[in-house]
């Protein structure tokens, strides 16, 4: 049903300005598997955005490749091109003279689909991002709240089934509550299409939280390190990764390891529960707040104390793939 | 450096760029007079003497009746403002659009059938047109002043009277010095049509020229009162861009 | 009084419907070509600095000619009647719709240009899908501007044996000290403002149904 993911291959791409010294993103090279989500994450002006808009030619590459499926993208007319790649940026961009069904078809009517085909689909989408069609698709944007929107321009881009994605700051604008909500549907829907995906994010957090690798970017789009996010916590390339972590890396990689990866003691009945899908992150919070000596895994398996989630943490450092 | 400089430069452009295409246009005028041989009646109104008497005529009626307007329709306004009445202000702003539709060419000839020809019908019928486009910037130009500014203004303890001298006045400045500047243009305009109530003015000659079909009158007539309205604006631009509180 | 209004209005108002008529028919018939020339001018400059602003200063320094001086250029070359009167409510309903446009085409954000154009969209496509129908409203406003100012100016250009109700205005200047010419003045007058009223009034009809109910506030 859905279109699964390609790969993309970044190397040595440069973007030097005209009337600059020096490059705004300088020899990149990158490589990108299918069905993968890459989160490029940095400080502001790092050159994370111009990376990302070379992909899709919003910006031109001054040299260098880019090939999405072995596709050199640099020959294809770019307009044919950004119409099979999704494009979510952070200000959404829905255009506000158009209602969400409007707006979720405009790259299908660019690709020439028939309105059965296209009305079909912009149902399927809104479902699919949990906005019920019989109340939204004649709405207008500025009807939506701010998470709404955000799911609308997500399934814009999803529109005509794109093998890949760009996100620019997608959930940037939005409060934190709502941001955490729409970054746990994305991965639920991410789990579902498996596109390959490329995130532009300055949040460390949220590249923790979402991406299957992230590459730390610094000055000139420069990658201080590309790894999955527990490698990245468990060993930091260099000082500069380690101040972009900041503190807490600790309890960042906890978050990262399920319950279910952890050789457990004995179960404990009397102990309070914790659920057996959720990460040590969890069960150390219910350690703190209860101040019991271990908590229970419900289900009966076993039980956690302390020290278990310590060693499991101390394992962790030697590379271990997330799960 | 080199930025600067040619920012400079440009902004010298666009600051003397219109008197020097105005002085360009005039001294073609000119030449182009003085290359024709007049007959009687084209010499009796092109001669210096009379073409000063004109140009006189028009900028007094026009800067008299703007002085007039602004130390009329900006008390007013203010006052409007303050009794911040919604009433008020309904019938301030519903007035200025009904004036906005009324034809400046009829304000002018039914004052003059009701009263009489002549100047000061011309300059109170002046005054009347350009009163309310600058009430209504002073009002709306109050208003638009941000509410926090004003909050904060009094909150430091600053009188309502303070408040509208040293906050709300000079934030509004840039809107009624707008007003005023439409005023002045318009009012060169008007000027223009006092001559159909014998007021003088370089609509004089724009009317002899075309009643006694004579081209280079209506010529010299109508870029003289061009030239003047084009300066006029410039000046008021020049002034707007001096006084506005710097900042803003 | 002899020359009292409703007899007045009673023996003349056949002729004051067919110059209201008149005055309307001018005034969109000005409009309509000022709308045209006015929005190809925009797009032709709203992107471009120096020609924005050579076009932006053109029309400002145009605007404030006197109507009258205007009308008295142009008589010796097209003649007396529509000629001018069209041309010069054409010349002075440019600078608000050429300007509005700009304005109206660069408040467009630019994300949403920038979406429009990163899902494949090409520049005319999404000018024409995207940008043009975001600026309307602030286009309609300067159309519904020009509207203002060239009613009125169209009742000078009766000096010049222009169309409309100028007609009745001067005719009550000519016949000053008669009975009738306060009639003819104050005829001319107000129907010329009930006049600009109406198309302003029309005019918020046609914003608001020109315009996506998306972008109404």
């Amino acid at each position: 049903m859905s279109e699964p993911g390609v790969g993309i291959e970044l190397s040595h791409v440069t973007k030097l300005y005209a009337g600059q010294q020096q490059a705004a993103v300088e020899d990149f090279s990158l490589s990108v598997d299918p069905g993968e989500l890459v989160m490029f994450v940095g400080p502001s002006g790092c050159g994370k955005t111009t990376t990302m808009k070379m992909i899709n030619r919003i910006i031109e590459p001054s040299s260098g490749s880019i090939t999405i499926d072995g596709q050199d993208v640099l020959s294809l007319d770019p307009n044919e091109l950004r119409r099979h790649i999704g494009y979510v940026i952070q200000q959404i961009g829905l255009f506000p003279h158009m209602t969400i069904a409007e707006n979720i078809a405009t790259v299908p009517k660019l690709l020439g689909w028939s309105r059965e085909r296209t009305n079909n689909r912009v149902d399927e989408l809104l479902r699919t991002v949990q906005l019920d069609p019989a109340v939204f698709a004649h709405r207008y944007p500025k009807q939506l709240s701010g998470g709404q929107q955000q799911r609308v321009g997500v399934a814009r881009a999803l529109a005509a089934d794109p093998p890949v994605m760009l996100m620019d700051e997608p959930f940037g604008a939005t409060d934190p509550i709502t941001r955490q909500k729409l970054q746990a549907e994305f991965l639920k829907l991410q789990a579902d299409i498996g596109k390959t995906i490329i995130f532009v994010t300055h949040d460390f957090d949220e590249a923790v939280r979402l991406g299957d690798r992230i590459a730390v970017l610094g000055e000139r789009s420069r990658i201080e390190q590309f790894d999955t996010p527990a490698n990245i916590l468990a060993n930091p390339a260099n000082d500069y990764v380690s101040s972009f972590i900041g503190h807490g890396a600790g309890l960042m990689r906890l978050a990262l390891i399920p319950i279910s990866d952890v050789e457990l003691d004995a179960p404990d009945a009397t102990a309070p529960a914790v659920d057996a899908d959720s990460s040590l992150r969890d069960a150390l919070d219910l350690l703190m707040v209860t101040g019991a000596e271990r908590v229970n895994v419900s289900g009966g398996e076993g039980s956690l104390t302390h020290a278990r989630i310590s060693a499991a943490l101390n394992k962790a450092r030697h590379p271990v793939e997330a799960s | 450096m080199t930025a600067l400089t040619e920012q400079r430069a440009r902004l010298g452009l666009k600051r003397f760029g219109t008197p020097f295409a105005v002085v360009v246009v005039l001294a073609v005028l000119f030449l182009w007079l003085g290359s024709l041989t007049l007959d009687s009646i084209e010499e009796r109104t092109l001669n210096t003497s009379y073409l000063v008497e004109r140009t006189q005529e028009h900028l007094i009626l026009t800067v008299a009746s703007s002085a007039l307007v602004a130390l009329l329709a900006i008390p007013a306004g203010i006052a409007a403002y303050r009794v911040r009445s919604k009433a008020v202000r309904a019938f301030v702003i519903g007035l200025g659009n009904i004036g906005q539709a009324t034809p400046a060419v009829g304000v002018v000839i039914l004052l003059a059938i009701v009263w009489q020809t002549g100047f000061f019908t011309a300059l109170i019928s002046l005054v009347a047109y350009c009163f309310l486009p600058v009430l209504r910037n002073t009002l709306t130009g109050l208003e638009q002043v941000d509410q926090a500014t004003r909050e904060a203004a009094r909150g430091m303890g600053m009188t309502p009277r303070q408040v509208l001298w040293r906050i709300e006045l000079p934030l509004a400045s840039p809107v009624i010095l707008a007003g005023l500047r439409t005023a002045l243009v318009f009012s060169v305009g008007v000027a223009t049509i006092a001559t159909f109530i014998n007021a003088g003015g370089l609509g004089d000659m724009i009317v002899n020229g075309l009643k006694l079909q004579r081209y280079p009158v209506i010529v010299v007539g109508a870029v003289l009162v061009a030239a003047i309205a084009v300066l006029i604006d410039w000046a008021a631009g020049l002034v707007e861009d001096l006084v506005r509180p710097r900042g803003l | 009084m002899s020359g009292s209004l409703d007899v007045f209005l009673a023996r003349r108002w056949e002729d004051l419907v067919m110059l209201t008529l008149q005055h309307l028919a001018v005034v969109a018939l000005s409009l309509a070509i000022a709308t045209v020339l006015g929005v190809l001018i925009g797009l032709l400059v709203w992107d471009r600095n120096v020609p924005r602003t050579a076009a932006l200063t053109a029309a400002g320094i145009a605007i404030t000619i006197p109507s009258l001086a205007l009308l008295a250029l142009l008589s010796p070359v097209l003649g007396l009647g529509w000629a001018p009167t069209v041309v010069s409510l054409v010349f002075y309903s440019l600078l608000p719709i050429v300007r509005n446009t700009v304005v109206g085409l660069r408040e467009v954000p630019a994300h949403l240009v920038e979406s429009a154009r990163g899902m494949g969209m090409t520049p005319v496509k999404t000018l024409l899908s995207i940008q043009l129908p975001l600026a309307w409203p602030v286009i309609v406003t300067g159309i519904r501007v020009a509207a203002q100012l060239t009613v009125g100016i169209a009742a000078i250009a009766a000096y010049v044996a222009g169309p409309g109700l100028g007609l009745y205005i001067f005719k009550g200047l000519s016949s000053l000290g008669s009975a009738n010419a306060l009639n003819f003045a104050l005829t001319g007058t107000i129907c010329v403002v009930l006049l600009a009223l109406l198309i302003d009034g029309a005019f918020v009809l046609i914003a608001r149904y020109s315009t996506s109910r998306g972008l109404r506030v």
